[in-house]
């Protein structure tokens, strides 16, 4: 991350005395040193999980909590194979989550940068119509969904959860958001070089919306991959389980799963999605560096 | 603009809707404008009518029915939403929704955006990324995994906290297990997992502001406090309105932490609007009433946002 | 009254409710396929044997397969498709059933524990057995023989049965023998007492060592919980009662079998009885303990790590069923590690349980086949097949001949005769209260069963608010569950 140094945009110490260089300085040691605290008590939890799952069920619970994996024991993380289809219900998350993903990168910035950017009588309500559909919460319409998506003959599909998943609220208005933040000399500009519409969007307007696009990215990538209550009502085999519902499996008949086994299966959830968004924060940087607004 | 002209070959009629979008006028060029615009909505609009709209409007149906699926629904008319508005469960569900939602969207917007602004200060590149990764890392648990997690490192006697808190000489703190606590720590829980997307979205504010907007107050001397103040902040106005925003909406329909941290309790403390919608719906499955619920908590969602959005005129500041 | 009729519900009554416009179109557009109508119970005509039956089964695949492909090899024309059901609460469970009925699927067979039992059979989604099992009384006589009466009972309302019981666990205590012996106590009696079990976890939460071990714990919830200690001071939550009915089984099947004597037509819980003063007894005493810190605060959401604190030997004792000697197994804790004795004497030693089987929906096109897969589902040779019970066993065979040594050779725990004794030895051992309107219920009992161990509430105020609320939930909801004169 070369390019990152540049993001730098702290007070920088001028040079104005000796004494304010020294306290900048100290504030800089103080501020690092509250950060690397809050950064230790925020990551505990992830380190327990992952010490957790490396060990035998018997010995994860007891006091003084034990942070390091001493001994690793990689038994939980077989018995996750064994247990369910694991390679499969990673490979299905994905696919939910890689093409509502691209679905909705496409159809959110359309819709963004028309409530943004484009003026059309009935502006103001769509986009209020569209907004308080974001208000009403999932479990109240799982019902008439579900009754919907069994007529068009897609349940137990992965269709059926990306295809509801293509529109959405919050990204439109996440993107809304982000071209109104783009100022309007650019517009203008591009209007006088005789870009016509598509290629304002096109060529000017998303490349200065790219942090918007990375942070929907990010977002909609880990809300598909986490999400819990849709597939459980949607799928109905095994083959098509998407990996939380695989997880819900490994608590077992009645809770006799294994809680380390369970932690297990977690941790190996998590690595995609982490790597998604470690891909998600390059293009976020990048982003931010072509951004709009040149120093 | 040739892609609009070439879509035009019967142009000699000369007052036909292809024509009217074609005129080389402003008229013609503000009808062009207005078609893309809804060209670049009929994805998200359609979408949007088909899977969430008509439900919605199915759902608001439902809740004048009395309906447990087994048997056809019968008509009850507005009997639902007077039961509602004296539902002392409800009622509460509606107050610790509330108060959840000050406490969690409060700690979430200050914690996410004290953190971007620290994370501005100068460090080496590699610490800025290891912050900004640590930080964001929690949003990418799922809300069930983070239950258990948290669950168990607040648990009163087991958890690790509660074990640190006693090596200091503190008392066990029954983080889960007071009903005067338990907001609080859901709040905590929620924040948590929630804060690196605030964070997130704050530091990409951060960025957008200009140099010469940050020089130009630095001619000035607005330093600290100040510079926060009068800069820095109406500068990331339009980014703490969106996160004040979808956190409200997402927090008015919290539902996960509470109903995996605690199942609502104890008592009703911790119990929320969606979790008694969903109770009512699908453990007592009075599918209507729970509509109706849902109903009420949508309008006050919506009353709630467009407030937001009203008195957001007065201080967001677009560049 | 009468049976009521089930009326299947179907997309125009959906349709009709609706008044959505924007929805109507969009699921006319879609091409809606016909709605096929419910036959009446029994009335189905055979199916030709050459044509391939598909049965729709609503449980986990895991378990089911190995049982559906031994069904498969005398019926090569019948195939499964199994709707797996990942929830594991109840509201997960029915969240996916009702979606599923609302949209007019087809389902034959689904699952219900004592929890649901009641609520399927009164709603009239699980057909009634009665004629079935008439009808194959010399087949049926060998299961019967074998299953305790008072798990078949809990398996009937107004006079039907409605499953054939295939597990249950009653509420027993598991102890940790390491616990036991550094505190010096042995295997307890089975008729150890009250007092001799709070002499127990009281020593063990008293020694000081480097780590604390609780004497005792229990997860809020309907089985289980404090439930136990209802049940042996003599309370229950409801009033209890028998339907009248069910003389065609006990007469059948049970002639000779004197735990039969006395059984009627399934239980009818007609009245809340929360604040009688043996449950507020029982609730003092758990309070008691939480206050001389034998017991941790009790856990509130799903209970997942109480068995991680017990295998962690953080835990001396806690009420389970036969399904924690898989779950300890799985869970990595020794054979020997643990064991189990029955529950406590205090006025009496009556315990509580809940039982689990499939079901066949009233509205099955496949009723015959569904049937003989049910019956075959019950045979000793399917139910040593099933994956609750092989390899592994994560909950009790309702069999007895199926609770032996050689089953819980490998897993413990050694005294695992206790499971069948409860109900041999104490067949006034009952199912856990669950009227149709039980999940309503439960909310409000862990409610303010939270309330009393916060102490937010005396445990009198507090089963004095349930027993309010409870009869609230009774005049809203009540008429009707039971066919009363």
């Amino acid at each position: 991350m070369q390019t990152s140094t540049t993001y730098v945009r702290g007070s920088a110490p001028h040079k104005r005395s000796w004494t304010a260089y020294v306290r900048y300085r100290a504030l800089n040691i103080i501020g690092l040193t509250l950060l690397a605290l809050a950064s230790v008590i925020v990551l505990a939890p992830f380190v327990w999980t992952f010490a957790t799952s490396l060990r035998l069920p018997t010995e994860s619970f007891t006091l003084p909590p034990q942070w390091l994996p001493t001994n690793p024991d990689w038994t939980n993380y077989n018995r996750v194979f064994e247990e369910i289809d694991f390679l499969r219900m990673i490979l299905n998350s994905a696919i939910v989550a890689g093409a509502v993903v691209l679905g909705q990168l496409i159809t959110a910035s359309l819709a963004g940068y028309a409530f943004a950017r484009l003026e059309f009588p009935g502006r103001e309500v769509l986009f209020w119509l569209i907004m308080a559909t974001m208000m009403i919460p999932l479990q109240a319409t799982i019902i008439p969904v579900f009754v919907l998506i069994s007529r068009m003959g897609l349940n137990d599909t992965l269709a059926s959860l990306i295809l509801p998943s293509l529109p959405t609220a919050f990204g439109t208005f996440l993107m809304r958001q982000y071209f109104m933040g783009v100022p309007k000399d650019f517009e203008e500009a591009a209007l006088i070089d005789g870009s016509g519409q598509l290629g304002i969007f096109g060529r000017i307007y998303l490349p200065l919306v790219a942090p918007g696009l990375a942070v929907l990215a990010v977002l909609t990538f880990n809300g598909h991959w986490n999400e819990f209550f849709r597939p459980l009502i949607f799928l109905l085999s095994r083959d098509n389980f998407t990996i939380p519902l695989g997880l819900n499996v490994l608590k077992g008949y009645m809770m006799t799963g294994s809680v380390s086994i369970v932690l297990a299966g977690v941790a190996m959830s998590l690595v995609p999605v982490v790597a998604v968004y470690f891909i998600g924060q390059r293009y976020l940087i990048e982003g931010i560096m072509m951004g709009g607004v040149k120093g | 603009m040739s892609a609009e002209t070439a879509i035009a070959p019967n142009k000699k009629t000369s007052r036909n809707p292809i024509s009217l979008l074609t005129e080389n006028t402003l008229a013609g060029l503000r009808r062009r404008r207005a078609l893309i615009g809804y060209l670049f909505l009929a994805p998200t609009i359609v979408g949007i009518i088909v899977f969430t709209a008509g439900p919605i409007l199915v759902s608001f149906g439902l809740s004048f029915f009395k309906w447990d699926v087994f048997s056809p629904p019968s008509f009850l008319g507005t009997a639902h939403y007077s039961r509602l508005i004296a539902d002392p469960r409800v009622l509460l569900g509606f107050r610790n929704t509330f108060l959840l939602v000050v406490l969690a969207i409060t700690m979430q917007i200050a914690v996410g955006l004290g953190l971007a602004l620290a994370i501005q200060q100068r460090m080496p590149t590699w610490m800025r990324y290891y912050f900004r990764t640590a930080f964001f890392l929690p949003f990418l648990m799922s809300g069930a995994a983070t239950g258990i997690v948290i669950g168990y490192m607040l648990h009163k006697e087991f958890g690790p906290v509660n074990y640190y808190l006693t090596l200091i000489g503190l008392p066990q703190v029954p983080w889960l297990n007071s009903p005067n606590l338990v907001l609080i720590t859901v709040a905590i829980a929620f924040v948590w997992q929630n804060m690196g997307f605030t964070l997130i979205l704050f530091i990409g504010g951060l960025n957008n502001i200009s140099k010469e907007v940050l020089e130009a107050a630095d001619v000035d001397g607005a330093r600290g406090w100040n510079r926060f103040w009068h800069v820095i902040l109406p500068m990331v106005s339009p980014t703490l309105l969106f996160a004040a925003v979808t956190g409200v909406i997402g927090g008015l329909q919290i539902f996960d932490h509470p109903y995996v941290m605690t199942r609502g309790g104890p008592g009703d403390a911790s119990r929320t609007a969606v979790m008694v919608m969903y109770e009512s719906a699908f453990k007592n499955m009075e599918i209507g009433y729970g509509s109706a619920i849902a109903v009420f908590l949508f309008v006050i969602i919506l009353l709630v946002t467009a407030g937001q959005f009203s008195l957001s005129k007065r201080w967001v500041f677009y560049q | 009254m009468t049976q009521p009729t089930r009326s299947a519900f179907s997309r125009r009554d959906f349709l009709r409710i609706s008044g959505a416009g924007a929805f109507t179109l969009a699921v006319a557009a879609c091409g809606a396929p016909a709605q096929p109508s419910a036959p009446a119970a029994g009335g189905e005509a055979a199916a030709p044997a050459a044509e391939t039956v598909l049965l729709r089964i609503q449980v986990n695949p895991d378990e089911e397969s190995p049982v559906f492909e031994l069904f498969k090899q005398n019926h090569p024309n019948v195939e499964a498709e199994f709707i797996s059901v990942t929830g594991i609460d109840h509201e997960e469970v029915a969240a996916k059933m009702l979606a599923m009925l609302a949209a007019g699927e087809q389902m034959d067979l689904g699952f219900a524990a004592t929890e649901a039992t009641q609520l399927y059979a009164g709603k009239g989604l699980a057909l009634a057995l009665d004629d079935y099992v008439k009808a194959n009384e010399s087949d049926m006589k060998e299961y019967f023989a074998d299953v305790h009466p008072s798990l078949n009972e809990a398996m009937m309302w107004e006079g039907s049965l409605y499953q054939l019981s295939r597990d249950f666990n009653a509420a027993n205590m598991y102890y940790n023998t390491a616990a036991f012996e550094q505190a010096g106590f042995g295997h307890p009696d089975s008729g150890w007492t009250k007092e001799e079990f709070y002499e127990i976890a009281k020593a063990i939460a008293s020694q000081s060592g480097s780590q604390k071990v609780y004497g005792y714990a229990w997860i809020n919830r309907l089985w289980g919980s404090w439930m136990p200690w209802i049940f042996v001071n003599g309370g229950n939550l409801l009033t209890e009662e028998r339907a009248p009915g069910g003389e065609w089984l006990w007469e059948t099947f049970y002639a000779d079998d004197p735990a039969a004597e006395g059984r009627g037509g399934g239980w009818r819980w007609l009245a809340p009885q929360a604040n009688n003063s043996a449950n507020v007894e029982a609730l003092d005493f758990m309070v008691q303990l939480f206050n001389e810190g034998i017991t941790p605060a009790v856990e509130l959401g799903g209970g997942e790590t109480l068995q991680g604190f017990f295998t962690s030997g953080t835990l001396a004792m806690t009420p389970a069923g036969g399904f924690w000697s898989g779950g300890l197994a799985n869970a990595g804790m020794a054979n020997g590690a643990f064991d189990v004795q029955l529950f406590p004497n205090w006025k009496n030693q009556r315990h509580q349980f809940g039982t689990g089987a499939l079901f066949i929906f009233a509205a099955s096109k496949n009723l015959d086949t569904a049937w003989e897969y049910y019956k075959f589902g019950a045979t000793r040779e399917a139910m040593e097949a099933n994956g609750i019970f092989n390899p592994v066993t994560i909950t009790t065979p309702s069999r007895r001949s199926m609770c032996n040594a050689e089953r819980f050779a490998n897993t413990g725990p050694e005294h695992w005769e206790v499971f069948y004794a409860t109900l041999d030895d104490h067949p006034d051992t009952a199912p856990i209260p669950a009227p149709p309107i039980s999940n309503p219920m439960t909310t409000l009992f862990t409610a303010y069963t939270a309330r009393a161990m916060s102490l937010e509430m005396t445990p009198q105020q507090a089963m004095d608010g349930l027993q309010k609320e409870l009869e609230d939930l009774y005049s809203r909801e009540g008429a009707g569950m039971y066919k009363l004169e």
